[in-house]
């Protein structure tokens, strides 16, 4: 560390306060009703370093990065400190962030594409203009390019947005977001999950330029999930896990079975993938070098009656394989067996009337219909069925859906309140209704129970549960590795667009998946 | 969905539905103010009868079955044109030619007879074929081109305006006009004129289709949600489409009514002040009857409440301006009130 009177020796700033705390939280917490997301969180950052913030769902990050950004209030006790200035954590404002000098891009950047990169940086802090009001357009330029050079940003001021690459667009907003920051050392560039979207030559090209931002004096607190990244660029890494403090570690201590153990709160071994166990079981679905999106080679086997759990981050293509199999997603080459017969699904009916059924990750927007009642919604995907006599048998469909209330235990008035006035988990049970009154062969299920109640959450693996000893085999997507865990027969990791492990019980833990899902970018593809 | 209009995605919802609910179940003051919701439109019209009936300088002349007889014949086609516009609306779309392409099929349909001496069968046939037709081209627009419907619709409306203008230079197409259309066209039946019954087995139909067909069920789903009608597996382009076709074919007959009605083709007839009162009298139903919910009935009954108004403030002899000002004000005031509903329902 160096001392104060060091720095005062020292002409130029920026580099004299290099190791110094830029950014000290002290005794942080955040309660919401019925849980504590945070929990007392002390730690520096120190100045002129990058620093990672790390920990599995739920661990209580992005509530910090809220509370920095202002968008929360921590509980009062809590003091923030950025530079000299220390505030109240209970106090915190986005206006007061940016006064503080924190600066925030978050992990879709807030860009526009169809405008330059002049335009997208002058939308941060507002055009120059004339008397008159018309803009200054070549002191925008310039301004800009002085911005490019300064962040090494290989564009013009009058180039297209979207003609940049992935990285390159977020250098754009990070230099947006840096701007009006004085010398490199005054503030601190916050970064949530800025790589979490992008393939792996980006990420290289975006790291080697914070590499070079922080060696310039800057400071970055970086929330990120993968680890390599972490261990190839992080001066210091903070773990939280539970909404707790799991341990700072720093330099050459910040290796892969370190964050690991920290982020999963034990020791672990190194695991490889796990053969298959020979089974005679009859297979469900079958899928052979399935590409398409992120996807480059998939290939793996559902078993009748099986729940199969996909793990892996964000962006590792999970979403679009579910997508795939119901013929909601272009696939672009590979092999989809159900029942051993090959199947091509040209529109989702088709892949319906196979019996698949699938459950959306967000289900406002892809499975809810708010403004149509809860009977509506549970007999979306049936209608048909009650179509007869020339109308449509409403008492009929009304009574299915109360039948279907019941045994889902969907909490509602009645079968005729309308859908948006549930809450998330009873809209999910709903949801799930909807689907398993086909009786499907095989259902997807993407994320599930995310913003669910934990009593729902029961609720629903109960009933998924129950359609499988009816024979329905599942393929499961969660982020919640206690939930892949604790649900799933047999889990497969995604990453890199291909399968990169297998885990078979008695192996299946959430200590085990969390090495495999976030060390798993460094197996070889 | 990218046919989907900006207005929906900044929140508002546009043409897509407020909440309906149903509380009857959840004590006395709900259901109150549920019955007020509901009948609040009716009691406002049957006012509005009573005010013009015992009003010194209408008593005379609006309470007579001629006025009504005359109000009921002449409003039918503006019935059957608030009909035709609800089912793009329940999809969430707009079709804002719905009265010009009326304008249009009306005068294709007297020029066939006029002009060309076609059988009058063909000359309907070809009027609302012309209309089915605008229909699919603005439905293959928006749905799969995903061009925002106000703006193709109202682009549509003013090329039908103009092919109007061109073909009738601005004349009345008046002679040939085929006897059996105006017979059909004028007239009563038990006392009430005959355009009333088509426009009643027309509004019949279409509540038919929007309320007791799966294919109603499935425009109401994705006008809730497209993305999530998509994923149940409908296919939301063809629907959308579909909508368009039978607003535009509504239109069409809406036309060929008024040649029979009226005994010929005036350019003057069929513009856009049509299609604003058909917006206004769907958003207006929309906050009657299923409060929250494009429905044929409350439509219905909003048609008459505007026309008897118009009716009633022409005969009081206000300036014709009042009525521009009555009717825009009163889309707005719908507009205004089924999105203040549809907030309150969702609480937001």
């Amino acid at each position: 560390m160096t001392t104060a009177g060091h720095a005062r020796l020292v002409p130029v700033g920026a580099v004299s306060l290099r190791g110094s705390a830029a950014l000290r939280l002290q005794h942080v917490s955040k309660t919401f009703p019925g849980t504590v997301a945070l929990d007392d969180v002390t730690f520096d950052v120190a100045s002129g370093q990058i620093h990672a913030l790390l920990g599995g769902n739920g661990s209580g990050k992005s509530t910090l990065i809220k509370i920095l950004a202002g968008v929360y209030e921590g509980d009062p006790g809590g003091t923030i400190s950025v530079g000299s200035t220390q505030i109240a954590a209970d106090r915190t404002t986005p206006a007061q962030a940016r006064t503080l000098g924190l600066h925030f891009v978050h992990q879709n950047p807030a860009v526009f594409p169809a405008l330059t990169v002049a335009e997208n940086i002058a939308i941060g802090t507002g055009f120059p203009t004339s008397g008159g009001g018309a803009i200054r357009w070549r002191t925008l330029h310039r301004r800009t390019q002085m911005l490019l050079d300064r962040f090494q940003i290989t564009a013009t001021p009058k180039t297209p947005m979207s003609s940049l690459r992935p990285a390159e667009r977020t250098m754009v907003a990070i230099a947006r977001a840096l701007q009006d920051q004085e010398g490199d050392a005054t503030g601190v560039l916050v970064l949530d999950e800025p790589t979490a979207s992008l393939p792996q030559s980006e990420v290289d090209l975006l790291m080697a330029a914070l590499t070079r931002y922080a060696a310039h004096g800057q400071t970055i607190l970086f929330v990120s999930h993968r680890l390599d990244e972490v261990i190839h660029s992080a001066q210091q890494a903070t773990v939280l896990r539970d909404g707790r403090l799991a341990g700072t570690v720093h330099g050459a201590d910040i290796t892969e079975p370190q964050l690991i153990r920290l982020i999963a709160g034990r020791d672990l071994d190194r695991v490889f993938p796990e053969m298959p166990a020979a089974t005679s079981k009859d297979i469900a679905l079958s899928v052979t070098e399935l590409a398409g999106g992120p996807l480059r080679s998939v290939t793996f086997q559902l078993r009748r009656g099986e729940v199969l759990g996909i793990g892996g981050l964000l962006g590792s293509g999970r979403s679009e394989l579910l997508k795939m199999l119901f013929g909601a997603y272009p696939v672009k080459r590979g092999t989809i067996n159900i029942d051993g017969r090959p199947i091509k699904f040209r529109h989702i009916g088709e892949a319906m009337s196979a019996g698949i059924a699938y459950v959306p990750e967000d289900r406002s927007t892809e499975a809810s219909f708010p403004a149509m009642s809860l009977s509506e919604n549970v007999n979306a995907a049936v209608i048909s069925q009650y179509w007869s006599r020339l109308r449509l048998q409403r008492r009929h469909a009304d009574r299915d859906a109360r039948t279907a209330i019941k045994n889902f235990r969907v909490h509602a008035a009645s079968e005729r309140q309308t859908m948006s006035t549930l809450s998330g988990g009873n809209q999910q049970k709903v949801i799930l209704a909807r689907w398993l009154r086909r009786n499907p062969q095989i259902l997807l299920l993407d994320e599930p129970t995310q913003g669910v109640d934990v009593q729902a959450r029961a609720e629903i693996y109960q009933l998924v549960r129950q359609a499988v000893a009816h024979g329905t085999s599942v393929l499961l997507v969660t982020s919640d590795f206690e939930e892949l865990s604790r649900v799933c027969d047999r889990v497969i990791v995604l990453a890199n667009g291909t399968i990169s492990a297998e885990l078979q019980p008695p192996h299946i833990d959430p200590a085990r998946l969390t090495e495999l899902v976030f060390s798993a970018q460094e197996l070889p593809a | 969905m990218s046919f989907a209009n900006p207005v929906s995605k900044t929140g508002d919802r546009g043409p897509g539905e407020p909440q309906p609910t149903h509380r009857r179940r959840l004590g006395g003051q709900a259901n109150w103010l549920e019955l007020i919701e509901r009948y609040a439109l009716v009691v406002l019209f049957v006012a509005m009868l009573v005010f013009f009936s015992v009003w010194s300088k209408t008593s005379s002349t609006f309470p007579t079955s001629a006025n009504i007889k005359n109000v009921l014949g002449n409003q039918a086609v503006s019935g059957i044109l608030a009909v035709a516009i609800i089912i793009p609306l329940v999809c969430g779309v707009f079709d804002f030619s719905v009265g010009s392409v009326a304008g249009l099929s009306q005068v294709l349909c007297a020029g066939f007879m006029s002009h060309l001496g076609a059988p009058l069968v063909l000359a309907v046939l070809g009027a609302v074929g012309v209309g089915a037709l605008i229909g699919v081209n603005n439905g293959n627009t928006v749905a799969r081109i995903g061009v925002n419907s106000l703006i193709v619709t109202l682009g549509v409306s003013t090329v039908c305006l103009g092919i109007v203008e061109w073909y009738t230079k601005g004349q009345s197409i008046i002679s040939g006009i085929s006897p059996d259309l105006v017979k059909v066209g004028t007239g009563d039946w038990l006392g009430i004129p005959r355009t009333v019954y088509y426009l009643a087995v027309i509004a019949l139909a279409v509540y038919y289709l929007l309320e007791h067909t799966p294919f109603g069920r499935y425009l109401h789903s994705i006008g809730s949600n497209p993305e999530a009608a998509r994923l149940v597996g409908l296919p939301v382009q063809r629907y959308v489409t579909l909508s368009f076709v039978l607003s535009g074919a509504l239109a069409g007959v809406a036309g060929v009514l008024l040649v029979a009605r009226n005994g010929g083709a005036s350019p003057q007839v069929g513009t856009v002040s049509d299609t604003l009162q058909a917006l206004s009298a769907a958003y207006l139903g929309a906050t009657a009857i299923k409060p929250g919910r494009f429905n044929v009935l409350g439509t219905l009954i909003a048609i008459l409440f505007l026309s008897f108004t118009v009716t009633g403030l022409s005969l009081a002899g206000v300036a014709n301006w009042i009525n521009d000002v009555f009717n825009g004000a009163a889309l707005f005031i719908a507009v205004l009130i089924s999105t203040i509903i549809g907030r309150k329902r969702t609480g937001s």
